[in-house]
């Protein structure tokens, strides 16, 4: 009840009963807490956002704990992603791209250093079982997600060792075996994960026995064949397809001898093959890709398809590139290669808008080579896969990875794959999926919005120069020793301060220091929604001044009436 | 060694939940009481949507407070806060007349030393009882020697009636009483230089500030509550319903006032120039004019316009030069480091809040 004061003047504070937030007409502040770029961009499934936030205030633990609720290899991952995060970074567009990559390898490597223990429980003895057809990145995160959902996981790898692709076909130059020891040999050991080695699908286990004695099976088995390759019909003598010469390289570290090769391909296969040949002597390597080099006019459908840092590296070790172009026919003698006719194509729109690959005719140029060496792709073993593998994969229905009843596929065995990250992201889709569907629900992706760069308040960020990894110079690279190195600490924490938070409250209070009706009220008990404020309805006269000095566009003006229902 | 019985205490005032249930339960208070910051002045005044001038009192009287008493000339804050016999205030504060705020801030300060008392004794008034119709009463304050902070916000007209010229409405804005048309671009005549006369008056402090940079204005009030004499403080405060830009743009507009060299923010002690915040990436003048519908004949076809931009571009350039306002690198007080926040509050590098040093 308003009391009316005898002369002029009024008791201290009593503009508090008129509630001046019934002016507000159109628009009221919501926090919405929007995907970051990197999170949306991230095949793994990853918030980079959430984990930088915790390093931000210099919890580096509690960082990575945030970190492998979505990925338990970052040790791996940061050294072999392409990092489409910082492709995707904000900050691009301010003062460089987050390195993200490097400071997610120095935490995968202080949780080895420091023994940290993975956030997970052990499941209970009666919990369901998920049976898991191959140990590599893919089959083993999912094992992981399974053991993290209360599930018991049983992994069935034909090999003798765990790592998969990780193992075989990734060379030491980039991933050190220790590194990949170490961080696989913590997550094998979790409670919960019983890996099953030299059990052969087809030989030793079968997908119906698993599907009865289990409550899902997964089929992460990759891709082991190659696909077949002949140019007009001939194919050499040694004739040696990309993976298994890279795989066979790795077991024995030797190549067959030659001078001049050509490597066939687009990926990070075909990288890799290129930048061991030129350092194990061959004279003239040279890349032939049906895509484009990156450069500021190239379409980004159109970039070849590796790690960006790779490609740079093994431009700088003088490994020759053709692009848009395909090897057509070989020149041989008797059986032997001499030479290799390249032929210019383009991809292009075609019918039902896929790409359609055209050769442009006349454009034909011979080139002396002793070796041509395919990387055009693996496809999927079928030994005791029958029925299911169609077109060279397994190709599931949807992005959970369901082939049937209890059936799943996941990583580069779906055909739509192609990194680490994105298998390991599989793993955790795959059993998000399996969980939902054992509690009768199903699986919900995150429908949220993603934060572009218009949505931020640049001013508030400081300009800080971004962390750079340092290198082994051209000439001491061999084929055992780590190219890229460790940023460090310092580096770690300085390069953290750089994240902008895209979509989520900082608690930099300036909604609390700007807002001139005192609307905006600073508690963390209160405020539900994870931020540090809470809006007094009360008194916002919906300026929008809070919206538009946030720097995170974690405050957005809503219309009035919508507000409710979300 | 923690003082046991301070720590109990502040968690009563705060509110927060204690550390162990032997400790006393927090008191009963609303999210609203139990806010880190001294709320002089509360929710609830009738300030317009986006209001530069509520907001930069706020300031004022969170880090000035609590033992302080107000003397507050007629304008919009006077009428906006004190809707009888609802006050916003909670600290002492008197409004008598327009143009006598300085003179009845004076006869507090007298009383308060008479009764051997300490409390600080603030005059609060608009652009309008500062430059104008208070000026003399401001500069008798001044000339006595009260022991009076006086802080002027400066929205660059007399908005509470109805937008009408004041001696700080800057060349070529229209208002009602210098309407662009036919006969001028908007106002004819220059802002006035009052820092400059009010320092000749040869007090410790003058200094200009601005609400989008509420670190370094707080740090001119608590320099100016330490001082024992007069001081002034001139706030640019924007006006979105007399400038005529949206309510959620009033601290980008500020910002840009400052960075294109406009409104400078210094420091003067006993008239020398002191300090200044260095402008990192200077802006031009169009960036600040553009978004206010008070400049927007400057963007017309009228052939005049583009004399009357370069002109105002030409009084940045001039305070720029006269101030040097031209940063060097980056410096954690020019505009781009006092602006930058990071988690929790704390801006990432170092910044202290201190503007450069003058030598």
């Amino acid at each position: 009840m308003t009391i009316l004061t005898r002369g002029a003047y009024g008791e201290p504070g009593t503009s508090l009963a008129f509630k001046t937030g019934n002016w507000r007409s159109t628009e009221r502040p919501v926090h919405i807490h929007a995907k970051a770029p990197c999170h949306a961009a991230c095949p793994a499934g990853e918030d980079q956002q959430a984990w930088f936030a915790k390093l931000q205030e210099g919890k580096a633990e509690e960082a990575w704990r945030v970190l492998v609720a979505a990925n338990p290899m970052p040790g791996v991952t940061g050294r072999v992603c392409p990092h489409p995060c910082e492709s995707a970074c904000n900050r691009a567009a301010l003062d460089g791209a987050l390195a993200i990559h490097n400071v997610e390898r120095w935490l995968g490597d202080e949780a080895v250093k420091h023994g940290w223990a993975y956030p997970v429980d052990a499941p209970a003895a009666d919990a369901p079982t998920v049976a898991i057809i191959g140990a590599g990145p893919g089959g083993l995160s999912a094992a992981y997600h399974a053991v993290r959902n209360g599930l018991r996981a049983t992994i069935y790898e034909a090999g003798p060792e765990a790592g998969g692709l990780l193992r075989s076909a990734i060379p030491r130059t980039r991933l050190p075996r220790e590194a990949l020891d170490a961080e696989l040999e913590r997550l094998c050991a979790l409670p919960g994960i019983d890996v099953r080695f030299r059990q052969r699908l087809g030989r030793d286990v079968s997908v119906e026995e698993l599907r009865a004695e289990h409550a899902a099976v997964l089929l992460a088995p990759g891709c082991q064949e190659g696909w077949e390759w002949s140019v007009s019909g001939a194919v050499p003598a040694d004739h040696h397809e990309g993976l298994a010469l890279l795989k066979e390289f790795m077991d024995h570290g030797q190549f067959p001898s030659a001078r001049r090769v050509i490597v066939h391909g687009g990926g990070n296969t075909a990288i890799d093959l290129c930048r061991l040949l030129k350092r194990s002597g061959v004279e003239e390597v040279t890349l032939v890709t049906a895509s484009a080099l990156p450069g500021p006019d190239t379409d980004p459908a159109d970039v070849i398809n590796v790690v960006p840092r790779e490609l740079e590296e093994a431009l700088e070790e003088e490994v020759a590139v053709i692009e848009h172009a395909t090897v057509n026919r070989l020149v041989m003698r008797g059986s032997r290669i001499t030479g290799a006719e390249i032929v210019s194509l383009k991809k292009v729109p075609g019918p039902g808008g896929r790409k359609k690959r055209v050769s442009f005719e006349g454009t034909e140029r011979v080139v002396e080579v002793d070796m041509v060496i395919p990387c055009i792709g693996e496809r999927v073993d079928p030994e005791g896969l029958n029925g299911l593998v169609k077109r060279g994969y397994l190709r599931p229905d949807d992005a959970w990875g369901t082939l049937g009843e209890k059936l799943y596929a996941l990583g580069d065995a779906r055909g739509d794959r192609g990194t680490v990250a994105e298998a390991i992201g599989d793993g955790a889709r795959v059993i998000g999926a399996i969980t939902a569907r054992l509690a009768g629900a199903e699986p919900l992706a995150d429908g949220r919005a993603e934060m572009p760069a218009s949505g931020l308040n640049p001013t508030y960020y400081e300009r800080l120069p971004k962390a750079k990894a340092p290198k082994l110079p051209i000439e001491d690279r061999t084929f055992d020793t780590e190219i890229e190195g460790d940023i460090g600490g310092t580096a770690t924490m300085a390069e953290a301060q750089r994240c902008l938070s895209c979509g989520d409250c900082l608690a930099c209070d300036n909604c609390w220091t700007f807002c001139p009706d005192n609307a905006v009220i600073k508690t963390v008990e209160l405020a539900r929604d994870g931020s540090h404020y809470l809006f007094d309805l009360d008194f916002c006269k919906g300026c929008g001044l809070c919206a538009a000095e946030c720097p995170t566009g974690y405050i957005q003006m809503q219309p009035e009436f919508a507000v409710e229902t979300a | 060694m923690v003082d046991d019985a301070r720590l109990a205490d502040l968690r009563r005032k705060f509110g927060r939940a204690p550390a162990a249930p032997s400790e006393p339960a927090p008191a009963k208070r609303t999210p609203r009481e139990a806010q880190p910051r001294f709320r002089g002045l509360e929710s609830g005044h009738r300030a317009c949507q986006g209001c530069g001038e509520a907001l930069a009192a706020r300031l004022v009287v969170e880090c000035a407070g609590p033992d302080v008493m107000i003397a507050n000339a007629t304008g919009c804050l006077e009428v906006f806060t004190t809707a009888w016999p609802e006050s916003a205030w909670r600290v002492p504060w008197a409004h008598s007349l327009f143009e006598n705020a300085a003179a009845v801030a004076s006869g507090m300060e007298a009383a308060m030393k008479a009764k051997g008392r300490n409390t600080k004794v603030l005059a609060f008034g608009g652009d309008g009882g500062t430059y104008d119709i208070g000026f003399q009463a401001l500069s008798g304050m001044l000339e006595r020697y009260h022991n009076v902070l006086y802080v002027c916000y400066d929205n660059e007209a007399y908005m509470n009636t109805g937008i009408q010229r004041s001696s700080s409405t800057p060349h070529a804005a229209t208002t009602t009483t210098s309407p662009a048309g036919k006969e001028r671009m908007g106002k004819r005549h220059l802002k006035k230089d009052l820092l400059s006369i009010i320092a000749a008056h040869h007090i410790p402090y003058t200094a200009s500030a601005s609400v989008a940079f509420p670190q370094d204005l707080q740090r001119k009030v608590r320099h100016a509550m330490g001082i024992d004499g007069p001081a002034f403080l001139v706030v640019h405060s924007p006006c979105p319903l007399g400038w005529r830009h949206d309510s959620r743009l009033t601290i980008d507009v500020a910002r840009k006032a400052v960075e294109c060299g406009l409104f400078p923010l210094v420091e003067l002690e006993r008239g020398a120039l002191t300090n200044v915040m260095p402008i990192r990436e200077v802006r031009p003048v169009a960036d600040y004019l553009k978004p206010q519908g008070r400049f927007a004949h400057l963007f017309s076809d009228d052939v005049r316009a583009q004399e009357e931009r370069d002109h105002l571009q030409a009084l940045a350039d001039y305070n720029i030069q006269v101030y040097g306002l031209t940063g060097e690198g980056q410096d954690p007080a020019d505009t781009g480091g006092a602006a930058a926040v990071g988690r929790s509050g704390r801006a990432p590098r170092g910044n202290d809040g201190a503007a450069r040093r003058v030598s």
